[in-house]
């Protein structure tokens, strides 16, 4: 079930991020608008599990999640400011905000272990789908050489999100992304 | 008869400066020595820098004894783990930094817990020279390196030595003190005599080398255990002064030990064969 619902709300955000690389691609202030965008669900999204998991393991993650992203929020603000560049909307920021929206309110409903297994296994699908759209979309079409190269150093964090969001969906008995 | 009794029991200042005793002091002296300048040595930690999601190095060659510090220059909070659980910085903020002493020798793989794609190694010698891997090391050259002496510069090496003289001090005053008792011999009232003495004075050493090998290795020993063994340990180094304290006064009156000195020390005996089992649980296991 879970596996299921991780396939769901996957393809949900491919749909989300998948434009961009077919319509035209991103510019500097839309990829900044869709980095920071990516940056603040995750970290409501946190919120909110540390208010409805009693599981110190999720409220471990959620809280990382919100240090973390936090932190790369500021980083990425800091260099917008240095560079000069303004978040722009884009049709793909909108459609996360959208999905974020959709995914907040089934979180909301749940409770206990389902709830922690629908976060473990959306933040596994979340930065899996990030990490696809930073490789081929967003690091191919930044301009600024700077904004790039803080894109290619924000993937190592990604990667280790997605590691930990996979042993936290493990140890909660939920499926492994890529299944078995 | 009385005044030749006390003559015999009471040691004058004097004596500290026979040639037996400073023989004693230079021996104590040159045995420590090795092992004071050692320390010097090792006193500055060996440094990893945390930095955009990386260890640097990310092997470090380090001697057993040596400190190993972690400075964070990311953005984002670290932890330095060890897989196999022998130490766990918690979160290191960034801008912070943490260090440890790193005691066993061999190959030690550590993670970053929040980002488990963060690994580094430490590769930890011998201080002394040749590598003598945990796991894995050549068994020939091992057992030779074994053989060879070194200064006892960590605490797990000098705990077990100072936990001897603890262990056999304290039985062998009491059984002196009893046969002396028993047969009425001024010989065996000075052994007990001195031998609770070096006791007391023995023991605040081997409790300060085991509460330095507990903040070493915390993570890696049952905590109800180590929780149980070094309180239990530090209230014996009071128990042992206080006793102590007892049998000099007895001395200094003349008198042989009461029982109820003899029944206290029994207990404290009791408790320190108690104290010694739980140290060998932690160490060789159930």
């Amino acid at each position: 079930m879970n596996k299921l619902m991780s396939t769901v709300f996957g393809l949900g955000l491919a749909f989300a991020l998948g434009p961009m690389a077919n319509a035209q691609a991103p510019t500097d202030p839309q990829i900044v608008a869709i980095v920071q965008t990516a940056n603040r669900i995750d970290i409501s999204q946190a919120h909110l599990a540390l208010r409805k998991s009693n599981n110190p393991q999720v409220k471990e993650f959620a809280n990382q999640m919100i240090s973390d992203h936090t932190a790369l929020e500021k980083s990425v603000s800091d260099l917008a400011s240095k560079l000069g560049v303004k978040e722009e909307p884009s049709d793909t920021a909108s459609q996360l905000k959208q999905q974020a929206v959709e995914e907040s309110r089934k979180l909301a409903s749940l409770k206990g272990k389902d709830f922690d297994r629908e976060y473990a296994s959306h933040e596994v699908a979340y930065h899996q789908a990030v990490i696809n759209a930073a490789t081929s979309t967003l690091i191919p079409n930044a301009k600024n050489a700077e904004l790039k190269s803080a894109l290619e150093g924000a993937a190592p964090l990604l990667q280790g999100h997605l590691q930990h969001a996979q042993q936290l969906q493990q140890s909660l008995g939920g499926a492994t992304s890529g299944g078995r | 008869m009385r005044q030749a009794k006390r003559s015999a029991l009471t040691a004058s200042p004097a004596r500290f400066l026979s040639p037996e005793f400073l023989l004693a002091a230079a021996l104590a002296t040159v045995a420590f020595a090795p092992w004071l300048t050692a320390q010097n040595s090792t006193g500055s930690p060996q440094i990893v820098v945390i930095r955009q999601m990386h260890f640097e190095p990310s092997t470090l060659n380090v001697k057993a004894g040596d400190k190993v510090e972690w400075k964070n220059e990311d953005i984002f909070s670290h932890t330095v783990t060890a897989n196999n659980g022998t130490f766990d910085s918690g979160l290191i903020a960034p801008g912070s930094s943490w260090q440890t002493t790193i005691s066993k020798t061999g190959m030690l793989v550590y993670h970053c817990r929040p980002h488990p794609n963060m690994t580094a190694e430490l590769l930890v010698e011998q201080p002394g020279g040749h590598e003598q891997h945990e796991h894995g090391g050549a068994p020939g050259e091992g057992s030779q390196a074994s053989l060879r002496w070194s200064p006892p510069m960590r605490p797990d090496e000098i705990h077990p030595i100072l936990v001897n003289f603890t262990a056999a001090l304290l039985p062998l005053a009491f059984l002196s003190d009893l046969l002396g008792r028993i047969f009425r011999r001024q010989s065996l009232y000075a052994a007990g005599l001195w031998m609770m003495v070096f006791e007391a004075a023995i023991t605040p050493l081997t409790v300060i080398a085991g509460w330095w090998w507990k903040s070493t290795e915390a993570n890696d020993l049952p905590a109800k255990l180590v929780s149980v063994h070094q309180w239990l340990g530090s209230a014996a180094a009071v128990l042992f002064l206080v006793l102590a304290v007892w049998r000099w006064a007895f001395h200094r009156r003349a008198v042989p030990p009461s029982w109820t000195y003899l029944a206290l020390a029994f207990v404290a005996l009791l408790a320190l064969i108690y104290q010694g089992s739980l140290g060998g649980t932690m160490v060789f296991g159930q």
